[in-house]
C-alpha cells in the first residue's frame, strides 16, 4: 500500500497519491459550497456571501492549493529525483487546475438532481450556453492576465518552477 | 445581452484572481492567500451572483463563477509561461478535480435530503409552489 501510495504515476504525471487527494480535496470544497453557502447568504444576505468567500473559499484554499514559502518561489521546490514538491490536496500537473472547476461542477450536479426529472434534460441544453460563455469569459480574462509574462517581468524565478515550466 | 454580460463577469473574476491571487501569496505566504480568497472571491460573488451578472435564473441549472475561475487559472498558466505549458497536461488533474467536485454534488443532495436543517425550507418551497 505504502508503495503503491508512493509510486509516480507516469500516466497521470503525479504519484498514485495524489488521486485520491485530488478527489477528495476537490470533494470537501465542493460540499462545503453546497451545503453551506446558500445557508448563509439566507441567514446574513449579501454579507453571509462575502463571509463564505473569506471563511469556505479562503481556508479551503489552503488546504487545496497551498505553496509553503514566503517571498520566495515555494512551488520550484524540488525532490530528489526532480520531480515537484506538492503541498495541497490538488495536484497540480501542468496549467494550473484550480479548486473552481470542482465547485462549479459541483453545483451544476446539484441543481441538475434537484431539478424535477421531466425538466432534467431541457435544463441541460438551457444552461450549455451560458455554461460555455463562463467558461470563454474566464478563459479571456485569465489570457489577458497571462499577457504581462511577455513582458520580461521575472521577480521570483517562476521559469525555473517545475511546475510551472522548465 | 445577458451572455454578454456573463462574459464580462467572468471575464473580470478570472482576471481579478489570477493577477492578484500568486502575487499574494508569494508576498504573504498562506495568510496573503486566504486574504487573496477573501478581497476578491467577496466582490466578485458580490458581482457575478448576488447582483445576478453572472445569468442565473429559478429553477434553472446554477453556472458557478467557479467554471470561469478554473478555465482562467488553465488560460493564464497557459500564456504566462509559454510554451512550456500544454493544455493535455493539465487533463488528468482537472478529470480527477471534476470527479470529486460531481460526487460533492450527489452528496451534497442525500445529506440536503436527511438534514433537519433543510427540511423547512423544502417544506416552504412546496407550499409556495403550490400556492404559486
Amino acid at each position: 500500500m505504502v508503495e503503491w501510495l508512493s509510486t509516480y504515476n507516469d500516466i497521470m504525471g503525479m504519484y498514485n497519491a495524489h488521486i485520491i487527494t485530488t478527489i477528495a480535496g476537490a470533494f470537501f470544497v465542493t460540499f462545503a459550497v453546497c451545503i453551506c453557502w446558500g445557508k448563509m447568504v439566507e441567514t446574513f444576505g449579501p454579507i453571509g456571501g462575502m463571509m463564505c468567500a473569506a471563511i469556505i473559499v479562503g481556508t479551503f484554499w489552503v488546504m487545496n492549493h497551498k505553496l509553503p514559502g514566503f517571498g520566495i518561489n515555494p512551488e520550484g521546490l524540488t525532490a530528489a529525483d526532480g520531480k515537484g514538491m506538492q503541498f495541497g490536496l490538488i495536484a497540480q500537473t501542468g496549467p494550473w487546475v484550480d479548486m473552481g472547476w470542482a465547485i462549479g461542477m459541483g453545483l451544476w450536479v446539484l441543481s441538475l438532481i434537484e431539478s424535477k426529472p421531466k425538466d432534467r434534460l431541457p435544463n441541460i441544453v438551457e444552461s450549455t450556453p451560458r455554461l460555455l460563455f463562463v467558461i470563454l469569459g474566464g478563459i479571456i480574462g485569465g489570457a489577458i492576465v497571462g499577457l504581462s509574462g511577455f513582458t520580461g517581468a521575472e521577480l521570483f524565478g517562476w521559469g525555473n518552477s517545475p511546475v510551472f515550466g522548465q | 445581452m445577458k451572455h454578454v454580460s456573463t462574459v464580462i463577469g467572468s471575464a473580470i473574476c478570472g482576471a481579478l484572481v489570477f493577477g492578484i491571487w500568486p502575487e499574494m501569496w508569494k508576498s504573504y505566504g498562506i495568510m496573503g492567500g486566504w486574504l487573496a480568497a477573501t478581497i476578491l472571491i467577496s466582490i466578485a460573488w458580490f458581482m457575478n451572483h448576488w447582483l445576478g451578472v453572472i445569468t442565473n435564473s429559478d429553477g434553472r441549472m446554477w453556472i458557478d463563477q467557479g467554471w470561469a475561475v478554473g478555465s482562467a487559472g488553465v488560460a493564464w498558466a497557459i500564456v504566462r509561461f509559454y510554451p512550456n505549458q500544454l493544455f493535455v497536461k493539465c487533463i488528468p488533474a482537472l478529470v480527477l478535480c471534476l470527479i470529486g467536485g460531481a460526487l460533492a454534488g450527489v452528496a451534497a443532495v442525500a445529506v440536503k435530503k436527511s438534514v433537519p436543517a433543510f427540511q423547512t425550507q423544502a417544506d416552504d418551497s412546496d407550499k409556495e409552489d403550490s400556492n404559486g
